[in-house]
């Protein structure tokens, strides 16, 4: 196993890079000071005003100044901004005179993530402008301080996010990435593992090895991975949820056997694709399609209950669908553990896959009557 | 790209004219040698079911498997829950709207939140709405109430979509009594309107109006689906010919200096006018196939394919030279499709990738791509609006060539070296 580099690279390197990689990516927690742009064709103190409340939001920086809309427009063309205000000529004086001057404000969705946070702040400062407008309005007609908030906003909403009070972009995707590459990775060199004996026509001596018997040979060559993968994943647990500190509201343990789990369901998987055709080549595409497809039909990205009908069936295939599940039910939501169990009862169930090829692969060991290219 | 004129050029060249001279002979045999390699390319190409796989099948399946699972831009009918303790005429009547939006849906009502936990806990809703005891007297009263709303977030889109409809039928119904209460303070008509919102503000949502989820992702996986299929196709192909040490045999004459560019432009060839059919097929044709933004002017979608193409070949053939086995190029740079993902700067925004990760990104021609092709496709940008990316693409596609022909230099030495060496040790 330490005979070539890919087996280290396959296992620690790719692992520790994408560690390294995403955790330094989005140490932010969520995209701050994005840059907009603003047409100013009033230029008041009160426009100017505007423009810096709107830089004191969290999510806002005005980068530039810009003389016109198509000008404005040009510029998110080019995705030097992500979105831009538009404040008329006579601004102040249409809003001391009571004109209703309305600010326009323009959002780019094509970029989704940035365009709805921004949207969200800039909706914020604009309502925030015209409250303050209002109350001066209403006091000016002599009503009564008490009731004043009552008149401006007599509902107000307050939005509790279960589990994720910060709301933290990392922590949607990371929970799912990490775990994501780490099965494509158990997928990829498990398949390989075992593929290369065939393709190298060493297995006979590797089934000789384990006494003729598959179910040892397969344990033997697959052990050493089960431990790496497991000690990598429990790495990355720790790193999500000691080290990043993101929502845990469970025993870390429950996030340690879920990631055991996923390696282990995730080995049975690749028995089962190089057992279907004992070719190498066929085995790694195989397991490099479904791994990455796994990361999609975790269920995070878009739920999965809102895509087409039959998609929700074949999201049970995927040890990582019900990694995610488990760690929405524990880490995030931290429901009692028994709602979890069919999670972890489910993803064993993989285990069962490989004795249905034990036979193929057996035969296919002796008899040596694959192509190796 | 300069190479590929070259060659188009010496071929008109030769057409027009009628008498061969040896210096013609020699052009000639060069373009015999290249079309030569373009053709054991691409007769080795389709007879490995592995590389048309990667190559022919993976492009062209692989949007339409992406496009059909993402189909639903929104979420539809979100199960909700709600605890109604006031139990009033106005807050069943926010309920109503609030079911009546067509994102989410009330389907169970629930006395205390308790219960309604449990429902969540079951995964039968994904959000609760829930309205204090007081809430119809403080509307009654003139008092300001508050309205709590409990959202899923182990996905963004739950959140994003049970926050937007509750927090619209709030806003609605606020406004709606705020009127009123305008009205019994003695402020009417106009003035209550003025005074109600004296600054209205408009928001307009551009390039992507329903916020749909498809809308913004698949654009930049189609740009990803190309460069990820292109490398590992050709990390596959290399890989085999090193595993079956034929690298010289794929040329014709014997090692001189000319030999190494015309097997790396028949190669290239070869690959180019195979993937600019399918990005023609990819980035055009499902597009509009799956009502994705498709707004770009279309012939310069394809300019921008010629230096992304031409890239994305030479910096796959770069990095082939060094991938020993078939296999390896898709154990190893598999997972490099999420990286890339992130990396181009469409999901979370480009303006705030740190300096390292950035500089990291131009090396992949795919950083680029993707940039350029949301904003011709998705922004509706002309070419001169992508001008940083267009010339990226051109520097990377002449930096990769030269390190092409460097590998390919230094390979095919090799393998003239070793076949010298064995031919001594026979004699």
């Amino acid at each position: 196993m330490v005979s070539r580099p890919i087996y280290f690279i396959g296992t620690v390197v790719i692992m520790a890079f994408s560690y390294v990689f995403f955790l330094t990516f989005f140490n932010e927690g969520q995209p701050n000071k994005m840059p907009i742009g603003i047409v100013d064709l009033d230029n008041s103190s009160l426009s100017r005003q505007f423009s810096r409340n709107l830089e004191s939001t969290q999510q806002a920086r005005i980068v530039m100044k810009l003389s016109s809309h198509k000008e404005a427009r040009e510029e998110m063309q080019r995705g030097k901004i992500y979105a831009f205000v538009e404040i008329k000529r006579h601004f102040s004086v249409d809003a001391l005179s009571s004109k209703r001057p309305a600010i326009t404000f323009y959002v780019n969705d094509g970029y989704l993530i940035a365009g709805s946070l921004l949207f969200k702040d800039i909706t914020y400062m604009s309502a925030a402008t015209s409250i303050g407008m209002e109350r001066k309005v209403l006091r000016a007609k002599g009503i009564d301080e008490r009731r004043i908030m009552g008149i401006i906003q007599p509902i107000t909403q307050d939005t509790h996010l279960i589990g994720n009070p910060w709301a933290s972009y990392g922590t949607y995707l990371l929970n799912v990435i990490l775990p994501g590459i780490l099965q494509l990775m158990v997928l990829l060199m498990s398949v390989f593992s075992i593929g290369v004996e065939y393709k190298e026509r060493t297995s006979r001596e590797w089934l000789k090895n384990a006494d003729n018997t598959m179910f040892a040979a397969l344990s033997g060559k697959l052990l050493p991975y089960t431990i790496i993968f497991t000690i990598l994943g429990v790495i990355g647990n720790m790193l999500l949820y000691r080290y990043m500190r993101y929502p845990l509201n469970a025993n870390i343990g429950w996030m340690f056997l879920a990631t055991f789990v996923l390696v282990l369901s995730s080995q049975a998987i690749a028995v089962i694709f190089i057992g279907i055709t004992p070719v190498l080549r066929d085995g790694v595409t195989f397991a490099g399609l479904f791994g990455t497809l796994g990361i999609t039909f975790a269920g995070s990205t878009f739920p999965i209950e809102q895509m087409p009908s039959g998609v929700r069936l074949l999201s049970d295939l995927f040890p990582i669908h019900h990694y995610f599940n488990i760690y929405v039910d524990q880490a995030l939501n931290g429901v009692p553990i028994h709602y979890s169990l069919s999670s972890y009862l489910i993803m064993l169930a993989f285990l069962i896959l490989p004795f249905f090829v034990f036979n193929r692969l057996k035969n296919a060991a002796i008899r040596q009557n694959y192509p190796t290219k | 790209m300069l190479q590929f004129v070259r060659i188009t050029q010496l071929n008109k060249f030769i057409m027009n004219t009628p008498h061969k001279t040896p210096s013609r002979n020699k052009i000639i045999a060069i373009l015999k040698d290249t079309l030569n390699v373009i053709k054991i390319e691409f007769r080795t190409l389709f007879k490995d079911r592995g590389v048309v796989t990667m190559l022919v099948l993976a492009p062209l399946a692989y949007p339409l498997l992406y496009c059909g699972l993402y189909k639903n831009e929104t979420l539809i009918d979100v199960p909700i829950a709600a605890v109604d303790c006031s139990r009033s005429q106005e807050s069943r009547e926010l309920l109503r709207h609030i079911d009546a939006t067509q994102n989410v849906q009330v389907i169970s009502k629930f006395s205390t939140l308790t219960e309604a936990k449990q429902a969540y806990n079951e995964k039968k809703v994904h959000g609760v709405v829930y309205i204090p005891a007081d809430f119809s007297k403080k509307l009654n009263t003139g008092d300001q109430t508050t309205v709590s709303v409990y959202c899923d977030i182990s996905s963004f889109m739950y959140y994003r979509i049970i926050n937007q409809a509750c927090s619209n039928c709030i806003l609605a119904m606020s406004n709606q009594i705020q009127m009123e209460r305008l009205n019994a303070n003695g402020i009417t008509g106009e003035s209550a309107k003025i005074a109600a919102s004296p600054i209205p503000y408009d928001a307009v949502i551009l390039y992507n109006e329903g916020a749909g989820f498809a809308s913004f992702l698949m654009p930049a996986i189609l740009i990803l689906i190309i460069q990820q299929t292109l490398f590992l196709g050709i990390g596959m192909i290399t890989g085999t010919s090193r595993e079956e040490n034929r690298f010289h045999v794929l040329v014709s004459s014997t090692t001189y200096k000319g030999s190494t560019l015309r097997v790396i432009i028949g190669k290239s060839i070869c690959y180019f006018s195979m993937f600019a059919a399918w990005s023609f097929f990819v980035l055009q044709f499902v597009p509009r196939l799956f009502n994705l933004p498709h707004i770009g002017i279309p012939f310069d979608i394809m300019m921008l394919m010629i230096p992304f193409l031409l890239s994305t070949v030479f910096f796959s053939m770069t990095v082939a030279v060094f991938i020993p086995n078939r296999e390896t190029g898709i154990v190893i740079f598999m997972f490099m499709s999420l990286i890339l993902l992130f990396l181009s700067g469409v999901s979370w925004p480009e303006s705030n990738i740190n300096g390292f990760w950035r500089a990291f990104g131009w090396i992949f021609p795919a950083t680029c791509g993707i940039q350029a092709y949301i904003k011709i496709n998705t922004l509706g940008a002309d070419l001169h609006h992508i001008s940083f990316e267009y010339i990226s693409l051109s520097v990377q596609t002449v930096i990769y060539f030269i390190t092409t022909y460097w590998a390919y230099r230094w390979q095919i030495m090799k393998s003239t070296r070793k076949s010298l060496n064995k031919a001594e040790i026979t004699e």
